[in-house]
């Protein structure tokens, strides 16, 4: 009896330490598949990252043979009004943005006049970046629309369908203006005939209105309308702010 | 809890991760309305950035990696409030763009202290998260977290 005590105790040891090994090994083992697994997942992520990056820088660069309309200056601005004149305004905008409309029914006679009597040459910027699905692209539309026209008849005609498209500026939320209405707009501002509809409907300037937009982004606009008086932001974008602010760099 | 807070963070980050994707071009112009990433840089950080918050998303829904996943959601919380912090800082008028788009707004548009508080409450949720990423409902289990972890938290339950 005494003597098998022991040998079961030892018995026991080995199995306990058996027992361990096992353990420590599973242990191991978990670890190394949880090393393994974190290796494989961070590859994965790695690899979508790098398909991504390159899917989507491919997106937005524009086509090469993007079409590109007539009578800008720079490739996406548009300059209203005498180059001779001594202070320049640069409007950034979005046509379907409100406060580009409150903007321009607070200023536009004002800034008209200016521009009128030789004062002020107004370079616009445009912008498109309130694209929904409700509106159908309205931004985009409306901006191609602007360029259709201005290739079309030049920057006299394309202020007159810039002032109608803000007169009958859609709500943010809305539908949008439909192409058949800027097609109608743009034959009221000079711009009609089969070619014109046909750029409208077919969204001739679409790479172009992105360019224009990323430009004004690189430009450091982050909200429209940002209005430039010779350079300097306008901070009072009222009919009163506007004037004092061209006074001002008239006379410096 | 645990569970919970995976749910909530992975569902925000892969929402706000899917979200970024469908309009590349918006997405470069709300990283570069911050101001803070060097022009070459903006494209692959406005790319990138949405397959880094979708891939911790999903992490965390599915619960696997879930310490690694928490941890870098608390480094990406913070880098966003040092962000939209500096924005509010130098007067910036930008939305955060934390959900798509983003990037011009009027004044009176701007929500600083609503977004500040917002990435500070899941910022401490990703945190508490990271300290006990042992959770219910959760496909990685022990072996997901390391093994010394998911001891100190078998014994905390």
């Amino acid at each position: 009896m005494p003597a098998e005590a022991p040998r079961r105790t030892n018995r026991e040891r080995l199995a306990a330490r058996r027992a361990a090994e096992a353990a420590a090994r599973a242990r191991a083992e978990r670890r190394r598949r949880a090393v393994l697994g974190g290796v494989i997942a961070a590859l994965a992520v790695v690899i979508a990252l790098i398909v991504v990056v390159v899917v989507q820088t491919q997106r937005t660069i524009p086509s090469a043979g993007a079409a590109v309309p007539a009578n800008t200056v720079d490739g996406t601005a548009v300059a209203v009004g005498s180059a001779d004149a001594p202070v320049t305004v640069d409007l950034y905008e979005d046509f379907q943005c409100p406060n580009c409309k409150a903007f321009e029914d607070a200023t536009g006679s004002t800034l008209g006049g200016l521009v009128a009597d030789g004062t002020v040459r107004v370079r616009y910027h445009g912008m498109a970046f309130l694209d929904t699905g409700a509106n159908d692209k309205y931004s985009t539309r409306a901006l191609n629309a602007a360029a259709v026209v201005l290739s079309t008849a030049g920057p006299g005609a394309f202020q007159t369908f810039h002032d109608l498209l803000y007169a009958h500026q859609p709500s943010e939320g809305g539908s949008g203006l439909s192409d058949d209405q800027l097609v109608q707009y743009a034959a009221q501002a000079g711009a009609s005939g089969a070619a014109v509809e046909k750029d409208i409907r077919d969204l001739t300037y679409g790479d172009w209105v992105t360019t224009a937009t990323d430009k004004a982004s690189k430009d450091g606009v982050t909200s429209t309308p940002t209005v430039l008086v010779a350079g300097k932001k306008l901070a009072d974008p009222s009919a009163a702010g506007l004037t004092a602010a061209v006074t001002a760099a008239a006379a410096g | 809890m645990a569970a919970a807070a995976r749910l909530v963070l992975g569902g925000v980050f892969v929402v706000s991760g899917a979200l970024k994707v469908p309009d590349p071009a918006a997405a470069v112009r709300a990283v570069r309305a911050y101001q803070l990433v060097p022009e070459p840089l903006v494209p692959p950080v406005a790319f990138g950035l949405p397959v880094i918050e979708i891939a911790v998303g999903l992490a965390l829904l599915l619960g696997v990696f879930v310490r690694t996943a928490a941890i870098a959601v608390a480094v990406l919380l913070a880098v966003f409030l040092v962000g939209v912090g500096s924005a509010w800082a130098r007067g910036l008028q930008i939305d955060c763009g934390c959900f798509s788009a983003g990037g011009q707004v009027a004044a009176e548009q701007t929500a600083y202290p609503l977004e500040m508080l917002r990435d500070g409450a899941l910022l401490v949720v990703a945190l508490l998260l990271a300290r006990r990423p042992a959770s219910r409902l959760a496909l990685g289990g022990r072996s997901a977290v390391d093994p010394v972890q998911a001891e100190d938290f078998s014994r905390a339950r």
